[in-house]
């Protein structure tokens, strides 16, 4: 089973993401700020990691997924990024970070899932 | 109602109530959830049904050309286990599997007379049998489900020659898709090395021997190459599906390699 990690600081919206995957069959992770999170991806070895961009604490989004990327110990582990923010230049930052793909809030529950399925069969 | 609010109960009932908001949102996404999953199942019955009726149809064209169905079985798993073989991925293998047995779905179309004579075919003959390639596409390419249209690709292009001199587009080398290069040397060496009516099995060594011959003329000489290196294993699957005498149920279901003829 797939090993999905979801790090998101608002408990509420963590749920929705985690009753949004449960549509298909992942083993699933949480992380409520991007430092535990980074710790879970070393310990736990999902196959996608969901990240939030704006968290409270030491390491935003866009840094965890930067420091996930260049981690040769997570090489091949997706990153989506999950952001209130949708302007190009965010995009563009997601990119520079590494990020797989790139969600906008309020996120969409089938482009969610559409997504992750897309990039977890690639795994 | 109105004498509910004043007597100050809590207008908190609806969504501007953050707790009853989310606990709305949930029942809304447990049943996107529900509808979700029944649309993907609708879908595959929907896919697998529409595989069986082609699969049937299959069978019925293999049997008016004299064999006892097993032969469109066995190209499945070579086919399947050649694409494994040269490298291509668990996922496309298996549809090729699964695909591979519709390629001459287009008999269904050649009358008896053509189909069924004895002898060698005369020109125009010729061209009406040479026809089944264009007609099983079209029967098989009216989808856009992956499965339908990579055997509609294969029914099209099982009968091009790695030299160009096949049909019915007289394509060559890597132009002719993998997937007509791999069933092309399925088809030829499983015909080969199985009672026809008109002959005896032709012996294994024999028939590798031919194809052998064959290599960068009829055949992708990669694909010969892999399968004279891997004869031995595809000689021994043969011989289990035909030990085993699996249905077409066992092309049509989702489990690995081994387990229906295992």
């Amino acid at each position: 089973m797939k090993k999905i990690l979801i790090v998101e600081d608002q408990p509420d919206i963590r749920k929705l993401i985690r009753m949004t995957l449960e549509f298909e069959d992942y083993e699933i992770h949480e992380a409520a700020d991007g430092a535990f999170g980074l710790r879970m991806a070393s310990a736990v070895g999902p196959d996608l990691v969901l990240l939030d961009v704006m968290m409270p604490g030491e390491l935003d989004g866009l840094q965890v997924c930067q420091r996930i990327k260049s981690d040769p110990k997570l090489a091949g582990l997706k990153v989506v990024l999950l952001t209130a923010r949708g302007q190009a230049r965010d995009r563009e930052a997601g990119q520079l970070a590494g990020a797989d793909d790139y969600l906008v809030k309020p996120f969409s529950p089938l482009q969610l899932i559409e997504t992750i399925e897309r990039l977890v069969a690639a795994v | 109602m109105a004498d509910l609010h004043a007597a100050g109960a809590p207008a908190a009932l609806g969504l501007a109530d953050p707790a009853m908001a989310q606990a709305q949102l949930e029942r809304v996404i447990t049943d996107l959830g529900r509808v979700y999953r029944e649309r993907n199942d609708a879908l595959r019955a929907l896919a697998r049904a529409h595989h069986e009726a082609l699969l049937r149809l299959s069978i019925a064209a293999e049997f008016r050309d004299d064999d006892t169905g097993v032969h469109i079985v066995r190209m499945g798993f070579l086919a399947e286990a050649l694409a494994l073989a040269l490298g291509q991925n668990a996922a496309w293998s298996k549809l090729l599997r699964m695909a591979a047995p519709m390629h001459d779905i287009g008999k269904i179309g050649v009358p008896d007379n053509v189909l069924k004579k004895p002898g060698p075919l005369t020109r125009e003959e010729r061209e009406v049998m040479n026809r089944h390639a264009q007609m099983g596409a079209d029967i098989l390419g009216a989808s856009e489900v992956p499965l339908f249209k990579l055997a509609s690709e294969v029914a099209l292009s099982h009968h091009e020659r790695f030299d160009g001199s096949g049909y019915p587009r007289g394509l060559a080398g890597a132009a002719i898709p993998l997937s007509g290069r791999i069933v092309a040397a399925v088809d030829y060496f499983d015909a080969l090395t199985m009672d026809r009516c008109y002959r005896p099995a032709i012996q294994d060594k024999q028939a590798l021997e031919m194809m052998a011959g064959e290599r960068g003329r009829l055949f992708d000489p990669v694909v010969v190459d892999i399968f004279l290196d891997r004869a031995d294993d595809m000689v021994a699957l043969r011989d289990r599906i035909n030990s085993h005498r699996p249905q077409f149920s066992a092309l049509l279901d989702d489990e690995p390699l081994g387990a229906a003829v295992t």
